[in-house]
């Protein structure tokens, strides 16, 4: 009985944690924008956390540069399981207009298993919650998973 | 041979079920009602306990630095605490508990949570913790004076109208005179104290412009910047439960009255008061301001809260 509650509370309940490795602050602020009371993801669970130990879903935006590739996947592997990477943009699932910069080391997919991946450029918020869904839907099949 | 009775008081009414169906309706309903007044659709009432199920259900990291035994035990400490400060806290003529100076047994209760903040903090050896839990230890400086000064007012007040000559430190006397009088808000000498111990309310539970311990903006959270997993969710409950534990006292203090006998209905109409005293001193404030520095709390505190206090202190002393 427990079990099945808190899998469906992890996916009623996914905080954010939210990492900038290089962004052009775009995808940033569309983010931010999920909050306000036009789109308001609080009424679906949303939070943005304010540590990786509190987060389930790790958003990640910009291309990933060679200064930033260590402390993200450090903040990564800070975040408790089960937990859900999303990258946001094109720039950390393709680099973007910075692909082949010599300070660019992405895409982050190199480095972690990112579970979804939001494109646009930067996407709509539209398009950000729907991937946000869909990451939360992940958490709870991977909740269940690692029950069982 | 144990007296049954107070297991089910421990366990079942004011105790643990209760407080925890309690804490997560009135937490819910706050959010909810923040969310309307910035005219957004907001989490579901639910959405606490949703929250505190999922974090039941996450991994527990604990840091190298930390001191484990202490970092885990710290939030059970707390929320022991806060438990225990509801069977002291009447409900119009029930009470679990009472003695002569309950009272004291509340206030130094009520900062047990508090001090298990600072020393689950400090055991979890993160700088930002550090900060912290000084700020804590700033915020339960500047509003314990005042919560002391409306204690003694309504002392002096509930002492001298029932012949005592003294300060009252029983909660049972409180009740009892509210009993007889009707409601201490009532009471103009007493409203300025009514204003202080609603200013006291946010800044005990930690809520929106003086949570300066756990601001997640600046410093990740303060104190609880390494918890995750079942001693946040705790942590979070502590949280949850702090807010009822302060509105059921200010109900207790200020909105007692004759009740209507039957315990089950003046559960209700002291859990509906809770969310009123919640509405106002906590959902407004929360959704109007933005926070405030460790050293705004504290002048805030001691000057205009404390002189409210102070005021009714005064007045209560001249046997008005």
């Amino acid at each position: 009985m427990f079990r099945n509650l808190i899998a469906s509370s992890a996916a009623k309940s996914p905080w954010l944690f939210h990492i900038n490795a290089g962004s052009c602050n775009g995808c940033d602020i569309e983010l931010v924008a999920l909050l306000t009371p036009r789109y308001d993801v609080e009424r679906l669970g949303f939070k943005l956390a304010g540590t990786p130990r509190h987060a389930d879903i790790v958003v990640v935006t910009g291309p990933v540069t060679a200064q930033s590739k260590d402390r993200v996947l450090r903040t990564i592997s800070q975040v408790p399981e089960p937990r859900v990477i999303v990258t946001l943009g094109s720039c950390p699932c393709s680099g973007n207009v910075f692909k082949g910069s010599y300070s660019v080391v992405g895409p982050l997919d190199k480095y972690v298993p990112v579970d979804v991946a939001i494109a646009g450029c930067a996407p709509k918020p539209e398009a950000i919650i729907h991937g946000l869904a869909m990451a939360t839907q992940i958490l709870k099949e991977k909740k269940k998973g690692a029950k069982a | 041979m144990i007296n049954w009775w107070i297991l089910f008081y421990i366990l079942i009414f004011p105790g643990f079920l209760f407080c925890l169906v309690a804490a997560f309706l009135l937490s819910g309903i706050d959010r909810k009602l923040v969310a309307r007044m910035q005219k957004r659709i907001g989490p579901p009432i639910l959405q606490n306990f949703y929250d505190f199920m999922k974090l039941m259900g996450k991994e527990t990291i604990i840091p190298h630095e930390a001191n484990r035994a202490v970092f885990l035990a710290a939030p059970v400490v707390g929320l022991l605490a806060l438990v225990t400060v509801v069977l002291f806290i009447p409900i119009y003529r029930f009470s679990a508990f009472g003695g002569i100076a309950d009272v004291v047994v509340i206030l130094y209760l009520l900062t047990v949570p508090a001090v298990a903040l600072i020393v689950g903090g400090a055991a979890s050896g993160s700088p930002y913790a550090g900060v912290g839990i000084s700020r804590e230890m700033v915020a339960v400086l500047s509003y314990e004076l005042p919560l002391v000064m409306v204690l003694l007012a309504i002392g002096k007040k509930v002492g001298l109208a029932l012949g005592e000559n003294a300060v009252t430190f029983s909660m049972a006397n409180i009740a009892a005179y509210q009993n007889l009088f009707g409601p201490l808000i009532a009471k103009w000498s007493m409203i300025p104290a009514a204003l202080a111990m609603l200013l006291v309310i946010p800044c005990e539970v930690g809520c929106h412009p003086f949570d300066v311990a756990e601001a997640e903006t600046e410093i990740c959270e303060g104190p609880l910047v390494e918890y995750s997993g079942a001693p946040l969710g705790i942590f979070k409950l502590n949280y949850y439960l702090k807010m009822f534990v302060m509105t059921a006292l200010f109900t207790a203090l200020f909105l007692g009255g004759r009740g209507t006998g039957y315990i089950a209905l003046d559960a209700l109409v002291f859990f509906l008061c809770c969310v009123c005293v919640t509405a106002v001193s906590m959902s407004l404030v929360r959704a109007v301001t933005a926070r405030l520095k460790v050293e705004q709390v504290f002048k805030f505190y001691w000057t205009v809260v404390a002189g409210l206090a102070l005021i009714s202190l005064v007045l209560a002393w001249f046997g008005l």
